[in-house]
């Protein structure tokens, strides 16, 4: 195995049964590999297999076939589970203790010492932004505050690779900032996320390579630049003649007239240089504006192929 | 450390449990007005000191054990599925656990829970007994009831270390039927958990009924076969209840100590089996 790979999964399946007996295929061999040091997206629809495939990484669920390893260790090995963390989507906790006495119960978990524990907890309360609520009861905080002693909670080992299941969920603009901007500063310090978001315009910000599964299957993975290509160029002329229009139309995807103004929409570099060429003496160029595709384009495109 | 942590959290969750919480106050409040009601029996039936005593120990003791068996019952059914309702389990399981120290740690927090539990009723039990044996001995020195009752009733103990073994056995059956059902949790769901736990108890509790039916005229080989599994697969409950005088009135034990580590014995034994179960399926459950 590469040792630079943190997670590795192949041919990775998970099949429940139902209680009549029906068979539903949650995860469809899929394969993939995160580096060291990278944020990897995963994302999908709800039901898509995101969260599944989590457990299975983490050995909470065990695959119907393949296989996976973290940090070179088989998924679910308890070696491995000293080095990760994983927050979970609407984390729960025992409402009963304080976020002081929460993170302490953790941090036993990982056997540490009473004096280091007591100075983990206060430093960790510091990070999140919950060092004057540490001592309130679980039942008075807020989602956001429920969801920062979550992440104080996967912080706790100083992990090298991080699982994070929708983390900015229902969070307030500041808290969602708070977040996004903790899991860069933990790409600067070398860690691994493998983060499984809705929020596209977080994993478009802060991802390296994103991964999109659906209906259990992996559909799309590459880095942001791979999978969205850069789109269309939209070319407008003014005073374009009938003639003129009908030159460019082979060369665009798409022309609309728009008033005075004629609208082509290119696909290619080259294309768009073609239809100046054209334009050239026989119309006034107003604008040349590339159009980006984003995640979210990306996204809703594959889901409602896979619906086709 | 893990296991211990665990077994911490665990009691600190169970004893905010408002229905644990009912249970232990109506069992203990029971307890003491057992009190007035065994004076008005003693008083409507002139019955002696050392007559009263042992009805009021065979109630503490009953009582004790309903309200324990009913706690240990819904402590037992909700100690795992709740963690899984409340997904807490994700982030335990998620660290350097082992999956045997999860369950270990879980069965720790429900025995101590139900220490707790048991040692309150079992001291307000104890307290009860001993303020009606003091009453009984001043109502023997008052001269005319003491005329009444007869010079040997003076001779009531005023506290009876029995007391102390009655309690720690009626605890010790807690635990068996809290390892039984913690087991069941793993395979049944909550409400056939309880009434599983429930049927468990009662047949156990029937013991006696249960091998004179194996033994019994006219049994053919199956049933013999049958009612004789049953008495030695399930715990024998009515067992751990010997000190109960008004269920065992012909029971005699000459040394409580060695009967109760004798018990504890066979206790640990049980619950070693269905931890040791609790275990081996757990360790292939998904969460």
């Amino acid at each position: 195995m590469n040792v630079a790979e943190a997670v590795v999964v192949e041919g990775l399946c998970k099949e429940f049964r139902g209680r009549l007996g029906d068979r539903v295929m949650a995860v469809n061999d899929v394969s993939f590999a995160v580096d060291e040091g990278e944020i990897f997206g995963f994302i999908g629809p709800n039901g898509a297999g995101k969260t599944t495939t989590i457990k299975m990484l983490l050995g909470l669920l065990f695959p119907t076939a393949g296989k996976a390893s973290v940090l070179g260790l088989p998924a679910g090995n308890i070696e491995a589970k000293e080095r990760i963390s994983y927050l979970p989507e609407s984390p729960y906790f025992y409402e009963h203790m304080t976020g002081a006495e929460l993170l302490d119960f953790y941090c036993q978990l990982f056997r540490m010492g009473t004096v280091f524990r007591r100075k983990k907890v206060a430093e960790l309360l510091d990070k999140v932004g919950l060092g004057k609520d540490g001592n309130r009861t679980l039942r008075q905080y807020s989602k956001g505050m429920l969801q920062r002693v979550g992440i104080a909670q996967a912080l706790i080992n100083d992990p090298d690779l991080l699982f994070f299941d929708e983390p900015t969920s229902g969070l307030d603009p500041i808290a969602h900032k708070d977040i996004t901007d903790l899991i860069l500063s933990l790409r600067k310090q070398g860690k691994t996320v493998f983060l499984s978001s809705h929020q596209l315009s977080d994993v478009e910000y802060v991802c390296d390579r994103v991964a999109i599964i659906n209906r259990g299957e992996l559909v799309r993975m590459g880095t942001l630049e791979e999978l969205l290509h850069a789109g269309r160029t939209i070319v407008t002329l003014a005073g374009a003649s009938a003639e003129l229009t009908e030159q460019v139309k082979p060369l665009a995807a798409h022309v609309m007239q728009d008033g005075e103004l004629l609208k082509v929409y290119v696909e290619s570099e080259d294309d768009v240089h073609k239809v100046l060429e054209a334009a050239r003496g026989k119309a006034t160029l107003v604008s040349v504006v590339p159009q980006k595709q984003t995640l979210e384009d990306l996204f809703v495109e594959i889901v409602r192929e896979g619906r086709k | 450390m893990i296991i211990w942590a665990i077994a911490k959290t665990t009691v600190g969750d169970a004893l905010r449990k408002k229905v644990l919480q009912v249970f232990m106050v109506v069992a203990i409040g029971l307890i003491v007005l057992s009190l007035s009601f065994s004076q008005t029996l003693s008083f409507s039936s002139q019955r002696g000191g050392s007559a009263d005593l042992m009805l009021l120990k065979s109630f503490g003791l009953g009582m004790m054990a309903l309200a324990g068996i009913f706690i240990s019952l819904i402590l037992g059914v909700s100690l795992i599925p709740q963690e899984f309702e409340r997904r807490t389990i994700y982030t335990i399981l998620a660290k350097p656990v082992k999956r045997y120290e999860f369950i270990t740690g879980k069965f720790v927090g429900a025995l101590l829970t139900l220490g707790i539990t048991t040692g309150l009723m079992g001291l307000t039990f104890i307290i009860t007994v001993v303020a009606k044996a003091i009453g009984a001995h001043q109502l023997a020195a008052s001269p005319t009831v003491g005329q009444i009752q007869g010079a040997g009733e003076t001779s009531v103990a005023i506290f009876d270390a029995n007391m102390i073994w009655g309690v720690v056995l009626v605890y010790l059956q807690f635990m068996v039927l809290s390892s039984i059902v913690l087991l069941f949790s793993l395979i049944f769901t909550t409400t056939v958990n309880f009434f599983m736990g429930a049927a468990v108890y009662v047949i156990g509790f029937m013991s006696t009924v249960v091998t004179s039916l194996g033994g019994a005229e006219g049994a053919n080989n199956f049933q013999r076969a049958f009612f004789t599994t049953i008495y030695y697969v399930l715990p024998r409950f009515d067992e751990f209840n010997i000190p109960n005088q008004l269920l065992h009135p012909e029971t005699q034990v000459d040394n409580m100590a060695f009967y109760t580590l004798k018990m504890a014995l066979y206790g640990l034994l049980f619950v070693s089996v269905t931890l040791v179960a609790a275990i081996l399926i757990f360790e292939r459950k998904e969460v």
